[in-house]
């Protein structure tokens, strides 16, 4: 892969911090007048949108940051559906117990199975973890008595805001889009913290990080916590939204989308998991006249991306700004 | 627990070690002659084993026509692969994660394709020998499955023959280990990457219309052949030939027992953990040697 | 002066070959050592025991009064021992500065939850690493290339590098490993200047290496010849020393 810059500290001061206000404000704009001019369809793809921007983060920073190639997510996605389907359906709690049980058990269960593996690393890493979301799947299909196996469960009551219900696509587009722009900065304060560095130098020379008082183990299990308690999060909102969910949506292919949404995005950019998702949810739709043709459409252009465009769209884009940039400037 | 259950259980655990064995060994032949792994291994025999099929049935021609022509298939797909893709990737200076990004994307690109042209259904394809069988103390081994293993044996010795006694072989590995240096005595390096690929999509396509009359064609078959392949040649250990065959059998064996002392449904959970147990506990493998680089 | 760094009785084989056989030296704190030797001495495996790269099969590092021998090597890292690697190991993706600034690591203490959400204090220690860069960017003369990306600059440069981003960890013992392959005699001579500085301004240094020139900065030099340590002393007195003879030119 070609080396590129993938930090966003070098700025001169004022007009940059001007800058970047205007694209919030912008951005918050376009977020609150959206709904109002696109059909329903459109909303509920934009929540898709938001559902994958989350988990997808996940496994970009991984990839992007840290160097690992993770398979594994929709494990975490589905553990987070499941645990507040239970906790709805079963214990009768609210959502934000069923989140948080979520999360706790993949934070836990990614503790216990990143401790050994994350050992591993470049293609042993990697098949470890498809080897992760196989055995996930299965699970999840086995363990019928709590998951419903392929029948599913269904009638998972939406989210309830005091009393305010989450149950058409605009309402959990207002709702989750704050979420989702709340993950990103952190994702950006991430990447420009101390923390960061560490990732980089460890993704970078694993060896010299070692030697710099970074303890990368620690590090890199800390890091698969993180991305797992993305994934969680994701899937328990999921379940809200969509109120059925069944083994279908945990399974292998969902993994792969994750990762999707990673290398096509664009792994090392803040705005990457957004497009990735985007392209990952609004193409499947634009084709569907022509069957399962968005799967090898998808599969086309993760090779084409791989050999060709190593930053992603994410990355593709801001090279593009930068080259504009530079024109105007002269 | 009889008796019979249980030679029953070996047998098969024996004849699908042989099948993962057939997949490990055409991933080591890719690992061997580019330091890449290669996950769209299965993918080579979802091809080879779909086309023997549409020969056998769609054209009507016999199996020994069909089989011979899924295996070319399979070498064909894997030259024409390591032309268009890999090649283009390693110009570029592709780093071991994207070669797997790479090949894991070829994998879904051919499974994608496989469904949409062919649909969700399983293709059964008849074996060598009908469905005619052979009887031990009560269990039956079905005539395909000997040979399976027999011809499973015959590459393997093959390989080992051909690496160690042809100039091409040896050129392989030596383009391999030592790009710069093979280049200089006159080796075609880019050449053997190309054969490199050929041969894993000839033993790939191989264990396709090997494969295909005992498990059924599936456009999602590839994946998880590929994996418990990988975990077949990892557990014998990369750098060894007869390792992917030891590797094989072990493991086709542990799933057929704990089918019979667990659950049929856990049969994969149990051979994806034991890969992940292998990996990091024998990287090396049972029978090999030296340390792993890079991986 | 008590020793900062001693090597107990050191041993190591690779199947069976006996690379190193109860070497023993130590470093006085604030020192200058130099450890030579022959190819295939044990040089780099004697190295990487002390760093923490590989367990030896008997002996004791002891560090500051404490058995080191079995410590991890980011612990060894914040009781202040650092080291290079003989082909520098830069982070070929991020700029000379954040380089530098990835190397203040272990001054800073914001953990990944603060980081999240970018508290005062995760703020404050960026500040911090990126002051220690660019003043270390000064210092080392690398301000020119300072937004370079270190993957992309020549071999000498990355030295340097490495270098400073391991001076600017703050270690109490640097060791390098043949900081000066690579470099031509005038940044061979740039690289003496900044060690003596480096040892003036307080930390002990542990240099190996095969060029004589560049081990003339350290005042005792242990020569290391088959796994044992044959001769040490000053540069003359080893230089005078027939077993070095011997073992350098075979005679």
């Amino acid at each position: 892969m070609p080396a590129q810059r993938d930090s966003a500290l070098s700025a001169p001061a004022v007009s940059a911090a001007f800058q970047r206000w205007t694209i919030v404000v912008a951005l918050v704009a376009i977020w609150l007048v959206v709904p109002w001019f696109i059909s329903r369809t459109v909303v509920d793809m934009l929540v898709f949108t938001g559902l994958y921007t989350i988990a997808g983060l996940g496994v970009a920073f991984l990839l992007g940051q840290c160097g690992i190639v993770s398979l594994a997510q929709s494990v975490f996605y589905g553990i987070g559906a499941y645990s507040t389907a239970y906790c709805a359906l079963q214990l009768g709690w609210p959502a934000t117990a069923g989140v948080a049980l979520g999360a706790g058990l993949s934070a836990a269960i990614a503790v216990l199975v990143g401790w050994p593996v994350l050992r591993l690393s470049g293609y042993f890493l990697a098949l470890a973890t498809l080897a992760l979301a196989i055995i996930g799947h299965v699970l999840f299909l086995e363990w019928d008595w709590l998951t419903g196996g392929t029948l599913g469960i269904g009638g998972i009551p939406p989210i309830a805001l005091s009393g305010f219900e989450l149950n058409s696509p605009v309402r959990f587009y207002y709702f989750l889009w704050p979420i989702v722009a709340l993950v990103v900065w952190m994702h950006y304060n991430l990447l420009n913290s101390r923390t960061g560095f560490a990732m980089r130098a460890m993704r970078d020379a694993p060896a010299a990080a070692l030697v710099l008082g970074i303890d990368t183990h620690a590090l890199k299990v800390k890091m698969f916590v993180l991305s797992a308690v993305l994934g969680s999060v994701a899937g328990s909102l999921f379940a809200h939204y969509v109120s059925f969910i069944s083994v279908d949506s945990f399974g292998v292919d969902r993994a792969i989308n994750f990762l999707l949404i990673a290398v096509l995005g664009g792994a090392k950019t803040i705005a990457g998991p957004i497009l990735g998702a985007l392209f990952i949810t609004v193409t499947p739709h634009a084709l569907s006249r022509l069957g399962d043709i968005h799967a090898l459409l998808f599969a086309a252009c993760l090779i084409l991306v791989v050999i060709f465009l190593p930053g992603g769209f994410g990355g593709a884009l801001r090279d593009l700004v930068r080259r504009l940039g530079r024109r105007r400037r002269r | 627990m009889s008796g019979t259950l249980l030679l029953q259980s070996s047998l098969v655990g024996l004849t699908n070690g042989f099948v993962y064995a057939l997949i490990g060994l055409g991933i080591a032949v890719v690992f061997r002659g580019t330091r890449i792994i290669n996950a769209m291994q299965g993918e080579f025999s979802l091809v080879g084993g779909l086309f023997a099929f549409l020969v056998l049935e769609r054209l009507g021609l016999p199996m020994f026509v069909a089989f011979p022509l899924g295996v070319l298939v399979g070498a064909g797909l894997g030259f024409v692969i390591e032309r268009v893709f890999v090649r283009p990737a390693r110009r570029r200076g592709a780093s071991e994660e994207s070669y797997l990004l790479l090949t894991l994307g070829l994998a879904f690109a051919i499974s994608a394709a496989v469904l949409y042209f062919f649909g969700r259904d399983s293709i059964a394809l008849a074996g060598i020998g009908g469905e005619g069988s052979v009887v031990f103390f009560d269990a039956a081994l079905r005539v395909h499955a000997i040979w399976l293993i027999v011809i499973s044996c015959a590459v393997m010795v093959l390989l080992k023959l051909f690496y160690a006694r042809t100039l091409i072989g040896q050129s392989i590995v030596a383009a391999s280990l030592d790009e710069a240096g093979a280049a200089t005595v006159g080796i075609n390096v880019p050449l053997m990457h190309s054969l490199t690929f050929l041969l894993g999509g000839l033993v790939g396509g191989l264990a396709g219309v090997l494969v295909s009359p005992m498990i059924a064609v599936h456009y999602e078959m590839g994946l998880l052949l590929t994996l418990k392949g990988f975990a077949a040649a990892i557990l014998g250990g990369l750098a060894n030939p007869f390792g992917a065959i030891v590797g094989g059998i072990t493991i086709g064996l542990i799933e057929s027992l704990a089918v019979l002392t667990v659950s049929s449904g856990y049969k994969d959970v149990i051979a994806m953990a034991i890969l992940i147990v292998i990996m990091i506990l024998m990287p090396h493998g049972m029978l090999g040697y030296g340390r792993r680089k890079g991986g | 002066m008590a020793p900062i760094l001693e090597v107990r009785g050191v041993s190591h084989s690779f199947r069976g070959l006996h690379v190193l056989r109860g070497v023993s030296f130590s470093v006085p704190a604030g020192a200058i050592v130099g450890l030579i030797g022959p190819n295939g001495a044990g040089k780099s495996t004697l190295f990487n025991i002390i760093s923490g790269f590989l367990p030896p099969d008997s002996g004791t590092i002891v560090y500051r009064g404490t058995d080191i021998t079995r410590q991890p090597i980011p612990a060894r890292s914040r009781a202040g021992l650092v080291r290079t690697f003989q082909t520098p190991q830069v982070f070929q993706h991020l700029t000379v500065r954040e380089n530098l600034m990835a190397g203040c690591y272990k001054q800073g203490s914001s953990g990944v939850l603060r980081d999240l959400i970018a508290l005062p204090g995760s703020r404050r220690d960026v500040r911090a690493m990126a002051g220690a860069a660019d003043e270390a960017c000064e210092r080392f003369g690398l301000t020119d290339v300072r937004e370079q990306l270190a993957g992309k600059l020549p071999a000498g440069q990355q030295r340097l590098l490495e270098l400073a981003r391991a001076a600017v960890s703050g270690p109490s013992l640097l060791c390098l490993d043949e900081p000066s392959s690579g470099l031509n005699s005038q940044e061979v001579a740039s690289l003496m200047a900044a060690l003596e500085r480096l040892n003036r301004d307080g930390m002990s240094i542990l240099l190996v290496s095969h060029d004589m020139d560049l081990v003339a900065v350290a005042p005792e030099i242990n020569v290391l010849c088959f796994g044992e340590i044959v001769s040490r002393g000053s540069l003359e007195q080893v230089r005078a020393d027939a077993r070095v003879r011997e073992a350098y030119l075979g005679v």
